[in-house]
């Protein structure tokens, strides 16, 4: 049988570190905490965690320092933790690096979801990647490049099929807009959003029962979209 | 300094020079016409030459002209010529005369071309006092004031070098001209800039030549007084709005700590009430009670992080610290997504939605905005009856502007509260019938004008409506037209 996977917690709030140390242990992962930056650093580097929650706000450094510090070395999934309005630092987050981000105070099957994605992804990156995602009525076949909603083939522009096979290789993680449009449109548009937003209504228009309230393609306000799967 | 003595001195030699040598000139044309003009004429025409060297080289030349024309006078046109001498009593009388006469005129002519200077010059103060009040009138920082009283020093005085010293505890220097260090010697002029409760700095001017005069100094003393008052006024005014600040986060507080027993501890007692009660065995852990105990609590959770992240942006925006990040947005998927998150909040109303497919994209922070159509939903909830109808219509006005009508079937509000309800704190209903902070209808303002738009609410036949408009363009721009590719995969 597989060892438990083993999460690595960095926070500074007491509480949260408690919450989370006998939730997570009671749904069987294997947990370490920190409370500083500095102690999280040493912990990841000595006990090698499958997976790490990192809180933002941390009194001896930046979290999005501990964040850069951790990915000189390791590929490990990190999921961010942070308050309510800092997009900011969640985008700066995402963009050094880290995996996902929650915003506290968040529901704990939100948490445990992003877990499961988050050490799914890093299985896949380790194994062959999967071409081909169904969910509901929606069909894509990354490696023939096609498309079908009910069975019918779903007719799609190249930006479009490039923004949602992005989406889809990343699917269950958050990505910020800049990530999306350096990938999709090239680094000398990272800025523009308004591309993003207009592709991202048609594809909608194109896939989703109802565009305005979107079951696959989810927005992440202010900082990027998500593609999910039904579980 | 010795180089500009010698030029006056010059010019003052000039001035008796000329007046001799036009009393000279004078001489010369009455010479000639001796025979035909009577002697009383020539002295008057002496006299108009008298008159006229006062006015342009003033009273020294006068004089001298004067005595010289009496000389003159005496020696070529009273008989006998050529002499000194004088036989006729009478023309005694005419040289005794015209000698008074144009000493008197000299002497008038002369002092009032010196009143005349004095005014000039004292015009000429006044003006540039009144130029640099003009301009100082209109500023409101330190630094930019020390500026312009800088410049203004240098090109009235047109010094080698000038450093303005401000601030006790914090000194600040300026030197002009820009780039230069000041002269190893003392200043030739120092003057504090002093205000009613002690000094605020220090004018110093380097100046060897000319010499600084005492009319200079006195003029620099008024520039001085009048930087003072200004920087003084300055300070007081930055002194009266913190002190407004602090009043109005006081005002603030005190509204939050008398709302907080209701707000903040209703939502507690619930949760509290709640996990006690499940935490004894008094619930039966199948029964209904206890999957409606748990919904309890996160609903009311959800209220207080609603109730903290209200007053959160509302010290924000006190703070001046929400600053708008304005990107290019789609309308629709901003409410689409607000929906999505209030589905449990809205779930007892009917949501109709009218957004024109083709609205041009608009420039708002979606955080923000998100935050607006959320407050104007939750109060539209609040105030209107259950299964009542709840609509959000967006509406292109011109090329500029976009309106959005959020109306629900709401009770209207009376006239002169219309505009009330967005202030802080205000509240039609009493406090313990409806909850909330009294805080969210004042956020939609602040974010809304943070937009450059604008917000009220109006009473409708059978309607109760919020109106927000926003602004199209983002600076300057209009909206962006993507091109729709064809090519398909």
């Amino acid at each position: 049988m597989n060892a438990p996977p083993h999460i690595l917690v960095i926070d500074d709030e007491p509480q949260i570190l408690r919450a989370l140390r006998t939730i997570l242990t009671e749904k069987e992962f294997k947990v370490t905490t920190a409370s500083r930056g500095e102690e999280g650093l040493t912990l990841a580097a000595t006990s090698l965690p499958d997976l790490i929650i990192l809180d933002l706000g941390l009194p001896d450094m930046d979290g999005v320092e501990v964040c850069v510090r951790l990915r000189e070395w390791t590929e490990c999934p990190i999921i961010v933790l942070s308050v309510r309005d800092s997009e900011r630092d969640k985008v700066a987050a995402l963009d050094k690096g880290a995996d996902d981000y929650l915003t506290k105070p968040f529901g704990i099957e939100e948490l445990l979801a992003r877990v499961r994605v988050a050490l799914r992804h890093s299985a896949r990156k380790n194994g062959s990647p999967v071409n081909m995602v169904i969910t509901g009525a929606l069909q894509i076949d990354l490696s023939w490049h096609s498309v079908t909603l009910a069975g019918e083939e779903v007719k799609l522009s190249a930006h479009e099929y490039n923004l949602l096979a992005y989406l889809v290789s990343n699917r269950g993680r958050v990505l910020t807009h800049r990530s999306i449009l350096t990938h999709v449109w090239g680094p000398e548009d990272a800025d523009h959003t308004e591309y993003l937003r207009v592709y991202m209504r048609q594809l909608r228009k194109k896939l989703e029962e109802d565009p305005e309230h979107p079951h696959y393609l989810l927005t992440e306000p202010g900082v990027g979209y998500r593609f999910i799967e039904d579980e | 300094m010795a180089n500009m003595n010698t030029s006056s001195f010059y010019r003052k030699i000039s001035g008796y020079v000329l007046a001799v040598t036009l009393v000279a000139a004078t001489t010369i044309i009455l010479y000639f016409l001796r025979d035909t003009l009577d002697k009383t004429l020539v002295a008057l025409l002496y006299m108009l030459s008298v008159g006229l060297i006062t006015n342009l080289w003033g009273l020294g030349p006068g004089i001298i002209a004067a005595l010289s024309s009496f000389l003159s006078l005496n020696y070529f046109f009273i008989i006998p010529f050529y002499t000194f001498t004088v036989h006729q009593p009478i023309d005694l009388v005419i040289l005794m005369v015209f000698l008074i006469v144009s000493m008197v005129i000299s002497q008038l002519v002369g002092s009032a071309r010196l009143g005349m200077a004095k005014a000039k010059a004292r015009e000429w103060d006044a003006t540039q006092l009144y130029e640099l009040s003009t301009i100082l009138v209109g500023l409101h920082n330190e630094l930019v004031i020390c500026q312009v009283l800088a410049d203004h020093i240098q090109t009235t005085f047109q010094g080698e070098c000038i450093e303005l010293e401000i601030g006790i505890t914090q000194p600040q220097t300026l030197i002009l001209p820009a780039n230069s260090s000041t002269p190893d010697r003392l200043p030739e002029l120092r003057l504090p800039i002093q205000a009613a409760h002690g000094p605020l700095g220090e004018i110093r001017l380097w100046r060897l030549t000319p010499v600084i005069s005492s009319i200079e100094k006195r003029l620099l003393q008024t520039f001085a007084s009048q930087g003072a008052l200004v920087l003084e006024r300055e300070r007081l005014a930055q002194i009266e709005s913190r002190t407004r600040i602090l009043e109005e986060s006081d005002k603030l507080k005190t509204a939050i700590l008398s709302s907080d027993s209701h707000e903040l501890r209703t939502p507690l007692a619930t949760i509290k009430a709640s996990i006690s009660s499940l935490r004894s065995n008094e619930v039966n852990w199948d029964s209904n009670a206890r999957t409606e105990l748990i919904a309890l609590i996160e609903d009311e959770s959800d209220h207080l992080e609603l109730v903290v992240g209200n007053l959160l942006d509302m010290s924000r925006l006190e703070a001046g610290a929400l600053q708008p990040r304005r990107d290019w947005n789609i309308l629709s998927e901003i409410v689409g997504e607000v929906l999505v998150r209030m589905r449990r909040q809205t779930s007892d109303h009917k949501i109709e939605t009218d957004i024109p497919d083709d609205l041009p994209l608009v420039p708002v922070d979606y955080v923000q905005m998100i935050q607006v159509f959320t407050n104007l939903l939750s109060n539209s909830i609040k105030y209107s009856p259950p299964n009542s109808v709840i609509r959000i219509k967006a509406i292109e006005q011109d090329d500029m502007t976009l309106q959005v009508r959020i109306s629900n079937q709401g009770p209207h509000v009376p006239k002169e509260d219309l505009e009330r309800i967005f202030d802080k704190f205000y509240r039609i209903t009493a406090a313990d019938r409806v909850t909330g902070t009294g805080l969210g209808l004042s956020i939609c303002k602040g974010i809304i004008e943070a937009h450059d738009g604008k917000i009220w609410a109006e009473n409708q036949p059978g309607n109760f409506v919020f109106n927000f408009t926003l602004p199209f363009y983002l600076n300057g721009s209009p909206p962006p037209q993507l091109p729709i590719e064809m090519d398909q995969v």
